[in-house]
């Protein structure tokens, strides 16, 4: 995998977006280099800075719910503006947070660096995709000034079509972001079939990429009929054209019909790249080839085509017929299948490895450990009988918060602090993360556990004020939620800390044989000096050489000559790690 | 299985809860199983394979028998519990003949429960050990009629008729909510924010069903409509039917304009003009709500059409209820 002399040499000389051998954060410096830059890792920065004042804002108002359901009555708002901020919350974590949070991030800044690219196939197209978000955001968050919405994220008709309009404005901005996650999806198809380095066959694709992949079909397929379905209703509001309202003659569940072909698809936008995240940190800290591997690309290529054959399962009891109720129902369950694979492969890799619990593979653990409470809890779901009881209650908030949350966040945060020395260049402060994950993973638990019980107890969702019987849950779900909090906020600081003031980190601190390790750190604007071929999968920690996975700065390696097609097994032992202090 | 409240879920009182509970906890210890399963495997793998001095990851080579096992192993249990699911909803979907129908219907924010009588009321009664037929529709948006108690759950949808049935075990008292979200009120026309109790919307949609005997059920559908005065079925009806929810009788402000001593009482409308409220502004004002609003108060109006909920009947006795409303 190392890069190999090509007789063509490295890069052409300075152009005019900098020097391609420069630290690509250095290359050109001005506020302008990075307001029009076209370098993926710099559009990844501008996607990262912007996804987490989402990630920070949804939160600010998950916190506030949360503080406005620890006593009953009024506690700190007003009934109109709880319907708010629920709202809020819902749509800014969906819309402007997760689905945007890893294809955006990791996947602008890693996909090419993972193929041997140098950039995506089009690197204007990435530019636009993160000014259309821009635009979205901006069209979705001023509705908060022009009347705020209270709808719910999911713009269920016909209250939408009732309710203040400033519904268009943040259907609008929806509609908007779409098409930046349209753009986003169609650039890595293409750039993942025909920019791969020589060497780097679909059998050796990292299995993020194969996530990215499925999540790039998923966009590109499902994201037009969001889009037709919210002009739809802005069509509604505007001219009254008697579809969904049934004053007009139209049909409300064929609204949930379309919202749901979409943003079922969504959630495994969501959970997909999520898992792509787990696979690459538990392959680093084993050690190991993820076992199965096949399986696993396979299953994200499953999942990517089951999702969308069941939104039906979001209407259960929705007034469908009872024919679609049990197709969906059925389909469901196959779910469990792809989803299954990957836990028990993961688990499996980690069998006769050499197992690292640092902060990233303590993310991937506890996404384990989340993930399978959100898909066991699934079943009881796709169960119809059993989905009539537990339907729209806090059961159903706390299955998807352990799915989206306990999942996508997790990948999200691991995939944070597993590359945060590839993307800064600095390395963070091993033990203050320890203690981050642990606030997170208690507080988060302590959250969410407490709604199963309080849902399956039968406590509607989305409720203002509820009745005595529920008070202990709602308490000791807002007081996880400070935990939690405080978890993020300390992870904020950390991350920031190793940015501003961290140590300099070498080039590849985990010791990984994957190829966005073997770049240099920082890594340069064309990504490698020389154009990489890879001889050997990413996984492959018996092909890889001692130089490949040494873990510390270059110019302390040993002398061993770096040759890319020996096959000795990797002798070294990775216990002294510089990074943990 | 008792019929008491277990930690995870509430009283049985229906004839398909026991179906319902018993698939949740066969799913709910298989969850453990598995989870305990995975978990276990994990933090074992975690510490028997750490990393330390002379310890190295060993290759595995691909098993193909394994993944296929483990792919193809749990269809048959997937394949199970969608049927115990769906057969236990088949039976949930059809109501057995002759089941004694009660005409639902929902609006922002309340309930109105029709019976055989032809009277109604917000709260819902059913008897004992006989099947129930609700046959619902809603008048403004979507909301959902939940009884965790009898663990049955259904939207209501505008525009559609949607039905359940359940069949209740034992007299007592349980709770109904709403799980449809369906919007919220707590401030005035002016924008002004409203004391708690009259903050009005989803959450509040909070109501009670009643199972009894069948003579106390009875007895109370008698009780009901029956041979009361106007004024006193006026009052009933502005209790059962929300119009307490706004409109105030002791002259106090609210998000509508008092009823004390609204009979007689010259308005100014939004348009400018003003009307003096007798029968027809009344009667249009209920089935109507928009057609004629008083001059400060919210437009178009938050108040729901009557229409199809009141009959004429009900609109003569709230009519003779505001007459007894005098000012003094």
């Amino acid at each position: 995998m190392a890069a190999v002399d090509l007789p063509i040499g490295g890069h052409a000389a300075e152009s005019e977006h900098g020097d391609p051998n420069a630290p690509y954060y250095s290359a050109k410096k001005g506020w302008k280099s990075w307001a029009y830059t076209l370098d993926h890792k710099r559009i990844a920065w501008l996607y990262l800075t912007m996804i987490s004042i989402a990630f920070l804002a949804g939160g600010i108002f998950a916190l506030l719910l949360r503080f406005e359901l620890w006593s009953r009555g009024k506690t700190i708002v007003d009934a109109e503006t709880y319907n708010r901020f629920f709202t809020l919350h819902g749509g800014i974590m969906v819309f402007l947070f997760i689905i945007p949070s890893v294809p955006a991030a990791f996947g602008n800044f890693f996909l090419p660096i993972m193929i041997g690219a140098k950039d995506v196939a089009f690197p204007r197209l990435n530019m636009l995709s993160f000014y259309v978000y821009i635009v979205g955001a901006t069209f979705a968050l001023s509705s908060i000034i022009i009347g705020a919405v209270d709808t719910g994220w999911t713009f269920y008709t016909p209250y939408s079509v009732t309710t203040s309009n400033a519904v268009i404005s943040m259907t609008f901005g929806v509609f908007v972001l779409g098409f930046s996650s349209i753009l986003t999806g169609l650039n890595f198809l293409v750039t993942i079939h025909t920019m791969r380095a020589p060497g780097m066959t679909w059998k050796r694709l990292p299995l993020f990429i194969w996530g990215m992949y499925a999540t790039g079909l998923m966009q590109v397929l499902a994201t037009p009929v969001l889009a037709i379905t919210l002009l739809l209703l802005i069509f509604e509001r505007f001219f009254g054209a008697g579809i969904f309202d049934p004053k007009l003659g139209g049909d409300p569940v064929l609204f949930q019909h379309f919202f749901w072909f979409y943003s079922h698809p969504a959630v495994y936008i969501m959970i997909v790249p999520g898992m792509a995240i787990v696979s690459e940190i538990i392959s680093t800290f084993t050690r190991r080839q993820i076992f199965g591997k096949f399986a696993v690309a396979l299953s994200s290529l499953g999942l990517a085509l089951l999702g969308f054959l069941v939104w039906g399962h979001h209407m259960f009891t929705a007034g469908m017929s009872e024919f679609s109720t049990m197709l969906f129902s059925a389909l469901t369950f196959f779910v469990a299948i792809p989803s299954g694979v990957k836990i028990f492969n993961w688990t499996a890799t980690m069998y006769k490895g050499d197992i690292k619990l640092v902060t990233p593979m303590l993310y991937a653990m506890g996404f384990i450990f989340l993930f399978s409470i959100g898909g066991l809890t699934g079943l009881f779901l796709g169960m119809l009988s059993v989905d009539i009881h537990l339907h729209d209650t806090y059961f159903v908030v706390a299955h998807f918060h352990y799915v989206m949350m306990g999942g996508t966040v997790m990948g999200f945060l691991g995939g944070l602090f597993y590359w945060w020395p590839k993307m800064t260049g600095k390395l963070y402060n091993e033990a203050q993360a320890r203690i981050s994950f642990v606030l997170v993973f208690i507080g988060f638990n302590v959250t969410f556990m407490s709604q199963f019980i309080m849902g399956s107890r039968g406590m509607p969702r989305r409720y203002y004020d509820y009745l005595e019987q529920f008070e202990p849950f709602h308490k000791a779900s807002t007081i996880g939620s400070w935990i939690l909090g405080a978890g993020l906020f300390f992870t904020g600081y950390i991350l920031l800390s190793a940015l501003f003031k961290g140590k300099k980190a070498p080039p590849n601190p985990w010791g990984s044989a994957a190829l966005e390790w073997q770049t240099e750190t920082p890594v340069v604007l064309a990504n490698f000096r020389k154009p990489p071929i890879v001889t050997r999968d990413p996984y492959d920690y018996h092909l890889a050489t001692e130089a490949e996975l040494f873990d510390g700065f270059p110019e302390d390696a040993p002398k061993v000559a770096a040759k890319p097609s020996e096959k000795t097994p990797a002798k070294k032992s990775t216990t002294k790690k510089k990074d943990e202090e | 299985m008792s019929l008491e409240p277990t930690f995870q879920l509430p009283e049985q009182m229906s004839t398909s809860a026991p179906h319902i509970d018993n698939l949740y906890y066969f799913v709910y210890w298989l969850s453990v199983v598995l989870f305990v399963g995975i978990v276990g495997a994990m933090c074992w793998f975690a510490w028997a394979y750490r990393t330390r001095p002379g310890h190295k990851a060993t290759p595995t080579p691909h098993n193909l028998v394994l993944e296929l096992a483990w792919t193809i192993a749990p269809v048959p249990l997937l394949i199970m519990l969608f049927h115990w699911g769906f057969q236990g909803y088949m039976d949930l979907s059809v109501a057995p003949a002759g089941a004694e129908e009660v005409r639902v219907r929902a609006f922002q924010w309340g309930w109105d429960f029709e019976y055989k009588t032809g009277e109604s009321d917000s709260k819902l009664h059913i008897p004992v050990g006989r099947p129930i037929k609700l046959v619902m529709s809603s008048n403004d948006v979507l909301h959902a009629f939940f009884v965790p108690g009898l663990r049955t759950k259904r939207d209501l949808v505008p525009g559609m008729y949607t039905s359940v049935w359940f069949e209740a075990t034992k007299p007592g008292q349980t709770d109904l909510f709403c799980a449809e979200y369906c919007g919220g009120k707590s401030k005035d026309q002016n924008g002004n924010e409203l004391d708690f109790a009259q903050f009005k919307g989803h959450w509040a949609m909070h109501s009670d069903v009643t199972i009894e005997s069948e003579e106390a059920y009875q007895k109370y559908l008698d009780g009901l409509g029956g041979n009361k005065p106007p004024e006193e079925r006026g009052k009933s009806l502005y209790e059962k039917k929300q119009c307490i929810g706004c409109h105030t009788i002791d002259g106090s402000k609210g998000v509508a304009p008092t009823w004390k001593g609204i009979w007689g009482r010259q308005e100014k409308l939004s348009d400018g003009t003003t009307i003096t409220v007798d029968e027809n502004y009344v009667r249009e004002s209920v089935l109507e709500p928009n057609a004629k609003i008083v001059n400060g108060y919210a437009s178009p109006s938050v108040m729901p059409t009557f229409k199809g909920t009141l009959k004429d009947k009900d609109i003569d006795a709230i009519i003779a209820f505001m007459k007894t409303l005098k000012d003094k």
